[in-house]
């Protein structure tokens, strides 16, 4: 055991945003160990109007002695400055943070506590209809033809701890378990449907041993450098920020260990015959996803982000999902998915014209025409990228 | 002396862990309430539904438990702390050395966890001036995590303070 309580936790102000982030743990002995929070806090409160955010969603720890200080210290805040309502954002992540700072607001009406876990990812509330579960399930038993022998080219070997961060249905993570023989493997998703589907499938299949955690990829709770191999797929590429996902990514691998990351270009979806009308479509697919925060574009891009997140030793490469690999008509389901999704609800969102949309539909039907033609080819572009985090 | 039991029997509960120490070392360090509570919670949250949610919990709990016996106890004694667990609920026992009057205080302590009142003084206690109450851990407990607590005697100068838990329930 360590000598001393360390790490223990940050205090930072963003005066842009207004907002006190205090991260890590807080446990200590005396209550003049808080003295540094107070501090921030009263400096915090110098230079707020309006709103004082206080982000405790990744504070992991507070015990009793700094909960009193932290709690006194913003009811006389709230007092003495009837102006200013104090957000207290927390996590249902952390477990215990909503209720325990939920008692502040029984004290000072002023003192609000917002449970921050939905929208994570705009995308997110397109994908986690159950219609879509059965797609993803598809697009990875096709996926996986392929990527079974690139994963072991990126550095995945029997007997590494494993993470799969945005695991979706945690049907990659079972393939991984039972190709790979993790001796850890932890999948975490920031979809609790998604995640109890997963459990509900290992419990129906008798797969045991994958821990199945809910959390923000973006600020996980995950100890630092604790995997060999962390993978993220098709993820990146639905979130605003990836730079925020690849630094976790980045925080929780090992020294030496590699982050592996799948993403799509989805103008390169390619078929014929019909190919033009085929292209039309997937380049206004791109278009739709931007309108939403979402780069369906970013494939290419992986290679870039892993060097700015401070990986070296980048491997890239690409694959091409096929109409021949396997059943044809798992192809086409995949895209008639997209279809409803994309030229659905996604294409209403943004308000375009039913001629648009019969347009759009057009370029994912000649797809799957393509598809299921004897003499067809049609096809859905993957890049693969890995990167090592320094030792 | 078996103070506000009713935790469930024992029959059935399996050991997960056990840690034997002298008192006198665990109090030495602060610190030691820390990196034991999130020691065991990694250890027996990796197969509850959600491992790092579980831990989180467990971890603050049973924190609040070491954090307890780290400011009430006698010297010169062994510290037992044992991790039980029967389905959904995990047990903690921790055996404390007392003396009379420390064996009264958690005695009082436990006792008063069944009072209709316990969240509104466990809720004054959070907001109160002057020094922490000794007893605001095992409130917190209580209320926020839904424990069955209980002391029992565990010979002549210890006692034997139990935490049932059942986390999972308590995150619904």
């Amino acid at each position: 055991m360590l000598d001393t309580l360390t790490p223990t936790y940050t205090a930072r102000f963003d005066e842009n945003s207004q907002e006190l982030s205090l991260i890590g743990s807080m446990r200590p002995q005396h209550e003049a160990d808080m003295a540094k929070c107070l501090q921030v806090l009263e400096q915090s409160l110098r230079l707020v109007r309006g709103t004082l955010y206080i982000n405790v969603k990744r504070l992991v720890r507070v015990n009793n002695i700094a909960f009193r200080i932290l709690a006194a210290a913003l009811v006389n805040a709230a007092t003495e400055r009837p102006d200013l309502k104090i957000k207290i954002i927390t996590s249902s992540v952390v477990g215990w943070s909503t209720k325990k700072f939920g008692v502040l607001s029984a004290v000072n009406a002023n003192l609000i506590i917002e449970e921050y876990d939905n929208e994570f990812y705009p995308g997110q509330t397109f994908v986690e209809n159950s219609d879509f579960i059965h797609v993803l399930r598809t697009q990875t038993k096709m996926t996986w033809r392929h990527e079974r022998s690139i994963l072991p080219r990126h550095g995945l070997k029997p007997g590494m701890k494993v993470a799969d961060i945005c695991s979706g249905i945690g049907d990659f993570a079972v393939l991984m378990q039972k190709e790979f023989n993790p001796s850890r493997i932890v999948a975490l998703d920031h979809s609790k449907s998604s995640l109890a589907y997963a459990r509900g499938v290992a419990e129906e299949f008798g797969i045991s041993g994958i821990e199945y955690v809910y959390g923000d990829a973006s600020e996980m709770l995950l100890e630092d450098n604790q995997f060999d191999f962390v993978t993220c797929r098709h993820a990146l590429q639905v979130f605003d920020r990836p730079e925020l996902i690849l630094k976790e990514l980045f925080r929780i691998c090992k020294p030496g260990g590699r982050v592996y990351v799948t993403n799509e270009k989805n103008s390169h979806c390619l078929g014929e015959p019909h190919g033009e009308s085929i292209q039309w479509t997937y380049t206004e697919v791109a278009k739709l996803w931007h309108h939403f925060n979402m780069d369906i574009e970013c494939g290419p891009k992986s290679r870039r982000l892993l060097q700015d997140s401070g990986f070296d030793k980048i491997q890239m490469e690409s694959f091409m999902v096929t109409n021949l690999d396997g059943d044809p008509q798992d192809f086409a389901d995949i895209i008639e998915s997209w279809k409803n999704l994309f030229a659905g609800d996604m294409a209403k969102q943004r308000g375009d014209s039913p001629e648009f949309i019969e347009r759009f539909k057009r370029g994912f039907d000649d797809h799957i025409f393509a598809a299921l033609h004897p003499k067809g080819y049609a096809g859905w572009p993957i890049w693969v990228a890995s990167g090592r985090k320094p030792l | 002396m078996n103070s506000r039991a009713e935790p469930s029997e024992k029959t059935n509960f399996a050991l997960l862990l056990q840690f034997d120490m002298q008192i006198d070392g665990f109090s030495s360090n602060w610190a030691y309430c820390d990196r034991l509570s999130s020691f065991v919670a990694r250890m027996i949250g990796h197969n509850r539904t959600d491992s790092l949610l579980y831990s989180n919990l467990f971890s603050s709990a049973f924190n609040e438990l070491l954090e307890t016996a780290f400011r009430i106890h006698a010297p010169g004694s062994d510290f037992v702390c044992r991790i039980w667990r029967k389905g959904p609920t995990d047990r903690i026992e921790l055996t404390i050395p007392c003396d009379t009057e420390l064996s009264a205080f958690y005695k009082d302590a436990v006792d008063t966890l069944g009072e209709s009142n316990l969240a509104e003084r466990y809720h004054s206690a959070l907001f109160s001036d002057g020094p922490l109450q000794p007893s605001i851990g095992l409130m917190e407990l209580a209320v926020d995590y839904k424990a069955r607590l209980s002391i029992a005697a565990a010979g002549d100068r210890a006692i034997q303070l139990v935490a049932e838990l059942s986390l999972e329930d308590v995150n619904q």
